[in-house]
């Protein structure tokens, strides 16, 4: 352990506890619990997790998460490596067998989750691999986006198309829809799984460290896409990742998670300070603002 | 030569056996398609080891070995899926456990037996020129089944390829597809066993799906593709046997082998590879 790291309490209550004035759902839900509004004020969450808890191979990934997510909000979802960052997005996006509760769009939810409500669901994951030499073009990958609203007996007419054309052009890469999907760069590739999780027409986005393995120009073009697509279709997005300096502008809200327990849940620019993150990855990291941004710096 | 090829095909066993050759080349290159893409060669070689169990376990339960070995092979797809998405093992690694628990299931039974053993042999080596009318219905029936199959849920057999995962993301039954092609796997390898048998039935599987891979990136060209390159070995296969006087089984995994490697030399995609090699920056260039 690095001295002067970690000798401080990381437990939710303390944390939360310290953030008076942030809408961090866990003080929310105990505050309307004791007005007896509970069930009414629920459906204002798109995505709420109650004591969700998974355990595999003798260990526990996460530890009894509860959080809610109103709609049209985005979260980052923060935390060192084996955090369960990943494990959490997979709960939500029908991957993990879990216990507890997960309610999206105001239904309860198994492990499996409702086709409907899948289809509501965009997912990207993070370093997607694709065989250079499989059969698929990158138009092809974003019109496939479109395959489940469409259902079992019906192909993507030219609507459809006209929309993955659209969607390419948005995110500058009309350019590539004619190449092999597995001869795309790492970031050609991230922006055509990003543009279909949006041929899905979904409200709710799950991105999955998306710009991983990624040069630093790709990922600021990424997250600035984010945010592009946030303030335009005004979805709910939940992002996962671990780096602090490189978060889209519309993030405003942050859940830090370490051992696969909630360990702060507010406003992202409080989540920004020194303190809160060295203990967060266990190294000391400083904080500080440059042009009106806060930025991460390590020794 | 040519001339008494042609006679040839006035004997119904030799019909039965030319159309045998045409239904076990397109029903294994479609498959092979589903083997290449999602990276299971080892499929076959399990699926027709499953029937070989299965038919020697029906000689010992005195039931029709053809029917038992059908039996084992859907079974062995039906715990496939299940079993590598249960236990967090590789479909590679079930497959490989499967393979060798057959054999020795099968070896067993062989040991058990006492009466002859040629009808559970025969689903190794397959026998063309000795196919029953039924045999070829069969087949023909299963074929038919898999080219439909794959007409009807073309958009979801190429996402479910792609990944299972971002086909179930987007709401596709990613799972149900997945397991509707292990079972069609099953049915193909059990019902082509007679035709050519579990051993050589593994480069039909492998060999047209590799060597459409070396052709296109269109997923529609690639199945025409590797059906034209799996009827294409077996027929070509059977009249060099015929002219030759070779074993039919060997000419056919032959044949190809030769279509494979033509298409490998003469590939496009080799051409774009290089050239991407060609177009790497190196830190010397800019000397």
């Amino acid at each position: 352990m690095l001295p002067g790291v970690a000798s401080v309490d990381l437990s939710m209550e303390r944390v939360c506890g310290e953030e008076p004035g942030t809408d961090a759902y866990p003080r929310e839900k105990t505050r309307i619990k004791q007005f007896g509004m509970y069930g009414s004020v629920m459906s204002r969450y798109v995505i709420e997790l109650e004591g969700v808890t998974v355990r595999k191979g003798g260990r526990t990934l996460l530890k009894r998460i509860s959080f809610g997510v109103p709609q049209g909000e985005c979260v980052g979802i923060i935390g060192p490596n084996g955090a369960g960052k990943t494990t959490l997005l997979n709960v939500i996006a029908g991957f993990e067998r879990f216990a507890g509760k997960l309610s999206l769009f105001g239904r309860r939810e198994s492990w499996k989750l409702n086709r409907r409500t899948r289809l509501r669901i965009g997912y990207v994951p993070q370093r997607f691999q694709v065989d250079p030499a499989f059969p698929i073009l990158a138009f092809e990958a974003v019109v496939a986006g479109s395959i489940g609203r469409l259902g079992l007996f019906r192909s993507p007419g030219r609507q459809e198309k006209e929309r993955a054309m659209q969607l390419m052009e948005m995110m500058r890469m009309a350019h590539c829809a004619d190449r092999p999907l597995g001869h795309l760069s790492g970031g050609e590739r991230q922006k055509a799984l990003l543009a279909r999780a949006i041929m899905q027409e979904p409200d709710v986005l799950l991105l999955d460290e998306p710009t991983a393995n990624l040069d630093i120009a790709v990922q600021k073009e990424f997250m600035d896409l984010i945010s592009e697509i946030y303030s335009r279709q005004g979805l709910t997005i939940l992002l996962v990742t671990h780096d602090f300096n490189m978060l889209p502008a519309s993030l405003r809200r942050a859940v830090l998670l370490n051992h696969g327990e909630t360990i702060f849940d507010g406003d992202v620019d409080r989540a920004m300070s020194g303190e809160i993150l060295s203990r967060l990855f266990q190294y000391p990291l400083e904080t500080f603002d440059r042009n009106g941004k806060r930025f991460v710096s390590y020794d | 030569m040519i001339e008494h090829l042609f006679d040839a095909f006035a004997y119904p066993p030799i019909q039965r056996a030319a159309i045998a050759c045409i239904l076990c080349g397109a029903s294994c290159s479609l498959l092979s398609v589903f083997v290449v893409l999602m990276k299971m060669p080892l499929i076959g070689v399990s699926m027709s080891h499953a029937a070989f169990a299965g038919a020697v376990m029906g000689m010992l339960l005195e039931i029709n070995p053809a029917l038992s070995g059908f039996i084992m092979c859907l079974l062995a797809a039906g715990v496939l899926g299940p079993l590598s998405d249960r236990t967090e093992m590789t479909p590679e690694n079930v497959l490989g456990i499967m393979f060798s628990f057959f054999i020795g299931v099968a070896f067993l039974g062989l040991g058990i037996l006492t009466r002859t053993k040629a009808n559970a042999l025969n689903l190794m080596w397959g026998s063309l020129l000795s196919l029953a009318g039924w045999d070829v219905a069969v087949l023909a029936f299963v074929t038919l089944f898999l080219l439909f199959f794959v007409l009807l849920f073309f958009k979801e057999i190429r996402l479910v390829l792609f990944s299972r995962r971002l086909a179930t993301a987007s709401g596709v039954p990613a799972r149900a597809i997945y397991y509707a092609l292990l079972f069609l796997t099953g049915a193909v390898v059990s019902s082509n066993l007679a035709t050519v048998g579990g051993l050589l039935i593994f480069a039909l599987l492998v060999q047209p799906g590799a060597t459409a891979l070396q052709l296109t990136y269109n997923l529609k060209h690639f199945f025409l593709i590797s059906v034209a390159s799996g009827v294409g070995a077996c027929v070509s296969g059977l009249v060099v046997s015929y002219i030759f006087d070779l074993p039919s089984g060997a000419a056919v995994v032959l044949m190809a082998t030769i279509i494979f490697g033509a298409a490998y030399i003469f590939s496009p995609k080799r051409g774009a590879a290089k050239l991407k090699k060609g177009s790497t920056y190196h830190e010397d260039d800019g000397r």
